[in-house]
C-alpha cells in the first residue's frame, strides 16, 4: 500500500512544478532562521563578555599593619575553606607598593610617598560573583565593625550590583527577542506553507475524490514542508558561517586588540557555532514539518 | 445497489436541500436525476460520496449503511464510486495519462497495473492518442472524457456524474453520453444529475425528478418532463 518511491517522486515533482511557492518558502525559512541564528550567536557572545567581566570582580580585604602571622594564616585558611571561594591571593605591603609604583609610573604622586603607606591584603575571587555581598559580610562583626586584623573590605558594591542587574536585564531581553524572532519565523514559514497548500487545494480535492486515504494526502505535503524547512536552514547556515567567520570573529579580534579585554573572542572559541548550526537545521526541519501539519489540519480537511 | 431511506439534508443556514427521500437504485441501472438548479441534485450526489453528512435517514450502498461509516473508511467507499463533475477537476500540471494514473496511484496500485489499466480507460473514452497532452491542450469535451476515464479507471461498480454535459455543446454532449452508456453496458450503475432536456429525452432511461428537495416523479424510460 505505502509506496515510498511515489511519495519521493511526488514531493520532488511538486517542488519542481510549484517552484515559485517552494522558492518562497525556502527563502523565508533561510532568512528568518538566519536572523534567529545570528541573534543567538550575538546573545551568546554578550553572555561571554558579561561572564568575563563577572569573573574580574574581586574582593579586597585590607589587613591591619600589626596583624599577627597566626591571624593572617587563620584568615587565609578560613577563606580558602569557603565554598564560594575561587582563589585567594596574598599581597604583601611590599608587593602592593610595587604594584602602585607600576600603575603610576612617571606620576608626581610617587615622589610624595614616604615609606610604605599601603596595607597588605587578600584578593579573593569568587566562583559565583553574585554572592560577593554575603562573603564580604563575613569580615564584619554584629556591630558592623571589621573583625580583628582586618582594616577594610573593598569591592565596589554599587558597581557590582549594577553590573549584575544590567546583565540580568540584557540576558532576559535577549532571550525574549530570540523567542519572538523564533515565533515570527514559525508564523512566516507556516503562512508560506499554508499558501502552498492552498495553492494546491484542487489536487487535494481530486485525491480525496478518488479515495486517497488521509495519510496519503498528507505525506507529500509533510515531506515538502520538511524539505523546504531543511533546505532553508541549510542556506541560513551557509550565510551564518560566512557572517560569523569573516565578520564577527574579525570584528571581535579588533575589539579585543584595541580594548585589551581578555577572553572576549568567544564566537571563535568553543562549540557554540557548531551547536547553532545543528540547532538551526533541526529547527528548520521541525518548523517545516509542523507548519505543514498544522496547515493541513486547518486548511485541508482530510 | 443504492438505497436511500427517509434521507433529509438541512444545511447549517437552515436551507432544506432534501426532504424525506426514499429511493432504490438497482445494480446496473442508468438513472437521470433531473430538476431545476437548487432542487437538491448536487446534495444528493455529495451525500453518496460522503462529502457531506445527512441530517436524517440512512443510505445503503451494496447493503452497507454508509451513514455510520467511520471517517477512516470513507476513502474505501469512494474507491467504489467514480465521480464526474461539470468542471472536470483535472489537474492542470499533469498530463492526460498522469491525470488518469493519479486515481490509481493514490489508492496504492502498483505500476504494472497502472500501465495496463490507464491505456484501457483512455481507449474507452477514445483519447489514447492524447496520453501525453496537458488538459489545456484539449477541448472541453476531451477534458470531460479524461475525467470520465479517471472516474472509471478503477472499475468502480457505481459512477456518479454531476452535470457532466453542463459546459458542453449538444454534439459533444452526445459523445459523452455514448461513453456513459458504454460504461453502463459493462454493468456499472450510473447516476447522472442533469438539466439537459435533450439528453434525457433521447436516452429514455429511468428519470427521477427533484423539486425543492422532494421526489416529484420517478419514471421508467422517462423524459425530462413538461
Amino acid at each position: 500500500m505505502i509506496r515510498p518511491r511515489y511519495f519521493f517522486s511526488e514531493t520532488f515533482t511538486s517542488l519542481k512544478r510549484n517552484f515559485f511557492m517552494a522558492f518562497t518558502a525556502i527563502t523565508t525559512v533561510a532568512i528568518t532562521l538566519f536572523i534567529v541564528g545570528f541573534f543567538a550567536v550575538i546573545v551568546y557572545d554578550i553572555q561571554g563578555i558579561i561572564n568575563s567581566i563577572k569573573s574580574d570582580v574581586e574582593l579586597a580585604v585590607y589587613l591591619e599593619d600589626n596583624i599577627s602571622e597566626e591571624l593572617k594564616k587563620y584568615i587565609e585558611q578560613e577563606v580558602i575553606s569557603w565554598k564560594e571561594t575561587d582563589a585567594v591571593r596574598y599581597i604583601s605591603k611590599e608587593q602592593a607598593l610595587e604594584r602602585f609604583k607600576k600603575q603610576n609610573e612617571g606620576s608626581d604622586i610617587l615622589k610624595e610617598i614616604e615609606g610604605n603607606p599601603l596595607p597588605a591584603s587578600f584578593e579573593i575571587t569568587l566562583k559565583n560573583p553574585e554572592k560577593i555581598d554575603q562573603v564580604a559580610l563575613r569580615f564584619y562583626d554584629k556591630d558592623g565593625n571589621c573583625i580583628e586584623g582586618v582594616d577594610e573590605v573593598i569591592y565596589g558594591r554599587k558597581y557590582v550590583n549594577t553590573l549584575f542587574s544590567i546583565t540580568a536585564i540584557i540576558g532576559t531581553i535577549a532571550f525574549l527577542m530570540v523567542i519572538a524572532l523564533l515565533l515570527a519565523a514559525v508564523v512566516l514559514i507556516f503562512n508560506t506553507i499554508r499558501l502552498s497548500i492552498y495553492d494546491r487545494r484542487k489536487e487535494v480535492e481530486v485525491m480525496k475524490l478518488v479515495g486517497a486515504t488521509n495519510w496519503f494526502v498528507r505525506i507529500p505535503f509533510l515531506f515538502e514542508g520538511f524539505f523546504e524547512g531543511f533546505a532553508g536552514s541549510v542556506v541560513s547556515i551557509i550565510l551564518l558561517y560566512f557572517i560569523c567567520n569573516f565578520l564577527l570573529i574579525r570584528g571581535e579580534r579588533l575589539i579585543v586588540d584595541t580594548m585589551r579585554i581578555k577572553e572576549l573572542a568567544v564566537v571563535g572559541s568553543g562549540n557554540f557555532l557548531s551547536y547553532t548550526y545543528i540547532g538551526v537545521v533541526v529547527l528548520g526541519g521541525l518548523i517545516g514539518l509542523l507548519s505543514s501539519a498544522i496547515a493541513l489540519r486547518r486548511y485541508v480537511k482530510v | 445497489m443504492i438505497e436511500l431511506k427517509n434521507i433529509s439534508k438541512i444545511y447549517e443556514d437552515n436551507t432544506v436541500a432534501l426532504k424525506n427521500i426514499n429511493l432504490v437504485i438497482r445494480k446496473g441501472e442508468f438513472l437521470f436525476l433531473v430538476g431545476p438548479s437548487g432542487s437538491g441534485k448536487s446534495t444528493f450526489i455529495k451525500l453518496l460520496i460522503k462529502e457531506i453528512d445527512e441530517s436524517n435517514g440512512n443510505i445503503y450502498i451494496a447493503g452497507r449503511n454508509i451513514c455510520n461509516l467511520k471517517s477512516s473508511r470513507i476513502p474505501q467507499l469512494r474507491r467504489n464510486i467514480g465521480c464526474v463533475f461539470q468542471d472536470y477537476k483535472l489537474l492542470p500540471n499533469k498530463t492526460v495519462f498522469e491525470n488518469v494514473a493519479f486515481a490509481l496511484e493514490v489508492i496504492g496500485k502498483p505500476d504494472y497495473e497502472i500501465k495496463i489499466q490507464v491505456p484501457q480507460a483512455l481507449k474507452l473514452v477514445g483519447l489514447y492518442s492524447k496520453s501525453n497532452s496537458y488538459p489545456y491542450q484539449l477541448s472541453a469535451g476531451e477534458q470531460q472524457r479524461v475525467s470520465i476515464a479517471r472516474a472509471f479507471v478503477n472499475r468502480p461498480p457505481i459512477l456518479l456524474a454531476d452535470e457532466p454535459t453542463g459546459n458542453l455543446d449538444p454534439g459533444t454532449s452526445e459523445g459523452i453520453m455514448k461513453i456513459l452508456s458504454r460504461i453502463n453496458l459493462i454493468g456499472t450503475t450510473v447516476l447522472m444529475a442533469t438539466h439537459d432536456r435533450n439528453i434525457v429525452n433521447s436516452m429514455r432511461r429511468r428519470v427521477v425528478e427533484l423539486e425543492e428537495g422532494e421526489i416529484v416523479r420517478d419514471q421508467k424510460r422517462g423524459v425530462y418532463g413538461d
